[in-house]
């Protein structure tokens, strides 16, 4: 891989060079696009600004043909068995509310979670034990904050209508054995959802090898556009859920008090939808594709070995995770006692330009159950170098000696 | 402490820049809820913090190592110090808007009088001037006889006294702010003329005969002295001249201008202006208080009729 040339390619690394040159290590939070997905989003604006699925003008083709294009780009890229499994939405947020809204939910349903989950992978569950008398369940992670099998099979019997589970971890970069899971959640006739926002971007999925019946991630943490984002769903559970937002584009016909609605994913995806976010995802993940998952891979353990192993020995720095980089694909969490996450990060960006996140990373409930502050969290991807890997340890272990 | 120290920097910036403007809101915010007893929950002071010792950090690790330890203390010497500066800048504008001037001293430029015509000649060294210079402290209206001296509005409850010389740029440069002062004010207007540039004795006595003649006429004869040039002050000529161009009769003027009484009446009037201890022209007189070298018209307003001229 040559990286000065896949660098080219991110207009904002072009954008800010020399002095003014960036570090940018907030990939967990959203990814830099490359120009071909800026090109792609142009495109649409400017050639074929139209809407999809309904007008049967030429640039009404034009659009349908490019989103269906991408749709079957994603199927691919996720090995779904095919094109209508995929259901685009704004984000992993709203995949994982559609799958919350449209089950068939009774009274004393149990749903699992794990102690460390997004906020997006809770609060909707937190609305449905009020609304709907379910009840919420939570799986404790073991004391190296990695998913406790043992933990979560004593927890599951036979009220367990849905386990949902982050993939990988926003908060650590751990992933949990997602395989597994689906296995012992399936055997207990439980459906299983993924939050796969961590996961889609730098590791290969595969939901016909998963298994998951449910498998939500974002756009704009895989090079795509904000705003993009994708709910995978096996086609005969599509077909059994209620529509979640209901509209233009989600029927066959409608009367004056009834409506035929349309097969999935049509059916999901109503009003006019992001077309140009939709045509930008697929080029993204085109892009991805080029680069390749071993790749990524590889240079994110790079990194984050070089990391982890100069930082590590920092005096009172605590990681978050486990010690070994392996595990934590892109990701390095941490805090340093009686030094404020947010102070760390916004000295890292005065210094030399790095951008980290501080805070508790929407994982709130982790943070307060564990009485910790916040931490820093450095997430590198494949177009980040040992130099900034370098810079982004020399201003730390400045900030430590001075603060 | 910081957070008004930041509000005030940032609220000038804010007029510049849009991040400066959100910030300055945080800021205030921060003040607010300091003031009322309460921590500041925005983070903001941490913010401006942790932005500050990253740059420090950058040129000197001891400078920010000394920062961070002492940053509450030094936002206090900063708030210390801007609190003098603005009550320094604030003195500062309101003596520039009273007196013209942001240090108070209540001159400028001014003709210096000189009855020797010394001032551009090196002295020796071992010349003294006074041994206490005069200042504007020592000027006074108190004890100078003014009967006889030229007087507009004589009963009116403001008074102005012009010490003025037909041949100081200064005073022909203030000699219309005052009439137009005068005229807006109604405020009574006594003009002491003191010849400190050049010798305008012949004006002088034509200014005393044409007065005494026709006050009104006077006062024409007063602004076309101090509007015309120069080179014609002390011009007999001149003075003929103007005295046909105001209808006068020629023969009454110039037999008050040689007359002896006139050159006494001249001296007298010199006298009496040396009692208000001047040291240059012009030097305004309102209502007692002096203001020496020209001024803007609002000083002069000011002192008239108070802060709020404009409105009357």
């Amino acid at each position: 891989m040559d990286l000065n040339e896949i660098r080219q390619d991110f207009p904002l690394l072009q954008e800010y060079r020399g002095p003014k040159a960036i570090a940018y290590f907030d990939n967990a939070c959203q990814s830099l696009r490359p120009q071909v997905v800026i090109d792609a989003i142009t495109r649409y604006y400017v050639s074929s600004s139209a809407c999809s699925g309904r007008s049967m003008h030429r640039l009404g083709s034009d659009v349908t043909r490019h989103c269906e294009q991408a749709r079957d780009t994603v199927a691919k890229f996720i090995h779904a068995a095919k094109k209508e499994e995929i259901i685009f939405t704004r984000n992993t947020t709203e995949g994982i509310n559609l799958v919350a809204h449209s089950l068939d939910w009774q009274k004393e349903d149990v749903i699992l979670i794990s102690d460390k989950e997004h906020n997006s992978n809770l609060l909707p569950w937190q609305i449905l034990t009020k609304k709907q008398g379910v009840i919420l369940k939570v799986v404790p992670s073991g004391e190296d904050n990695s998913f406790d099998l043992d933990a979560f099979g004593k927890l599951l019997d036979k009220k367990v209508k849905l386990v949902s589970l982050g993939y990988t971890s926003n908060l650590d970069g751990l992933s949990i054995p997602a395989k597994e899971v689906v296995r012992i959640a399936h055997l207990n006739g439980s459906l299983v959802l993924l939050d796969a926002a961590q996961t889609a971007p730098r590791r290969r999925i595969d939901v016909k090898d998963l298994g998951a019946d449910f498998l939500a991630f974002s756009g704009h943490k895989l090079l795509g556009p904000s705003g993009t984002g994708v709910l995978y769903g096996k086609y005969h559970l599509l077909e059994r859920l209620a529509p979640f937002l209901v509209g233009g584009a989600t029927v066959l016909s409608s009367t004056y008090d009834s409506c035929q609605f349309l097969p999935p994913p049509a059916k999901f995806e109503a009003g006019l939808q992001d077309y140009a976010g939709i045509i930008g995802l697929g080029a993204a993940i085109r892009y991805l594709e080029g680069i390749g998952f071993k790749t990524i891979e590889k240079q994110e353990l790079l990194l984050n070995e070089f990391i982890t192993a100069q930082i590590i020995g920092i005096p009172k720095l605590k990681l978050l995770g486990p010690a070994d980089p392996k595990q934590r694909s892109g990701i390095v969490s941490f805090y340093i006692e009686d030094i404020d996450s947010h102070r760390i990060a916004l000295m890292l960006d005065q210094m030399a330009n790095i951008m980290v996140r501080s805070g508790q990373h929407c994982v709130h409930s982790w943070f307060n159950a564990h009485k910790i502050a916040g931490s820093v969290r450095a997430s590198v991807y494949f177009y980040n170098t040992r130099e900034e890997a370098e810079l982004f340890v020399n201003c730390l272990q400045k900030i430590r000696k001075v603060l | 402490m910081f957070c008004i120290v930041a509000f005030i920097v940032l609220g000038i910036l804010g007029i510049f820049s849009a991040t400066s403007k959100e910030l300055a809101k945080e800021a205030l915010n921060c003040v607010f809820r300091r003031v009322t007893f309460r921590p500041c929950d925005t983070g903001f002071d941490e913010k401006m913090k942790a932005r500050i010792l990253g740059s420090v950090i950058t040129r000197s690790e001891g400078a920010a190592r000394v920062l961070n330890s002492n940053f509450e203390l030094l936002a206090w010497v900063f708030f210390i110090l801007m609190l003098g500066s603005s009550v320094w800048a604030v003195r500062g504008s309101y003596l520039y808007l009273i007196t013209g001037s942001c240090s108070g001293i209540n001159q400028t430029a001014f003709c210096i009088f000189d009855p020797r015509g010394g001032h551009n000649k090196v002295s020796p060294l071992t010349d003294t001037c006074q041994l206490k210079p005069t200042t504007i402290a020592d000027l006074t209206i108190k004890e100078v006889d003014l009967t006889g001296f030229p007087v507009l509005n004589r009963d009116a409850k403001n008074k102005i006294v012009m010490v003025g010389s037909y041949g100081c740029e200064y005073s022909r440069e203030i000699y219309p702010l005052i009439k137009r002062l005068v005229s807006k004010t109604n405020a009574s207007f006594t003009f002491l003329d003191y010849p400190v540039k050049v010798k305008t004795d012949l004006t002088t006595r034509l200014g005393l005969c044409v007065y005494q003649h026709d006050q009104d006429k006077y006062w024409q004869l007063n602004d076309l002295l101090f509007a015309t040039n120069k080179t014609n002050l002390d011009n007999a000529a001149f003075a003929q001249k103007a005295v046909a161009s105001l209808g006068l009769d020629r023969f009454e003027i110039n037999r008050c201008l040689n007359a002896p009484r006139s050159k006494a009446l001249l001296n007298k009037q010199l006298n009496e202006v040396v009692k208000t201890n001047i040291y240059g022209t012009p030097t305004i007189f309102i209502n007692g208080n002096a203001f020496v070298g020209p001024k803007p018209y609002r000083v002069y307003a000011f002192a008239l009729s108070g802060l709020l001229y404009w409105l009357k």
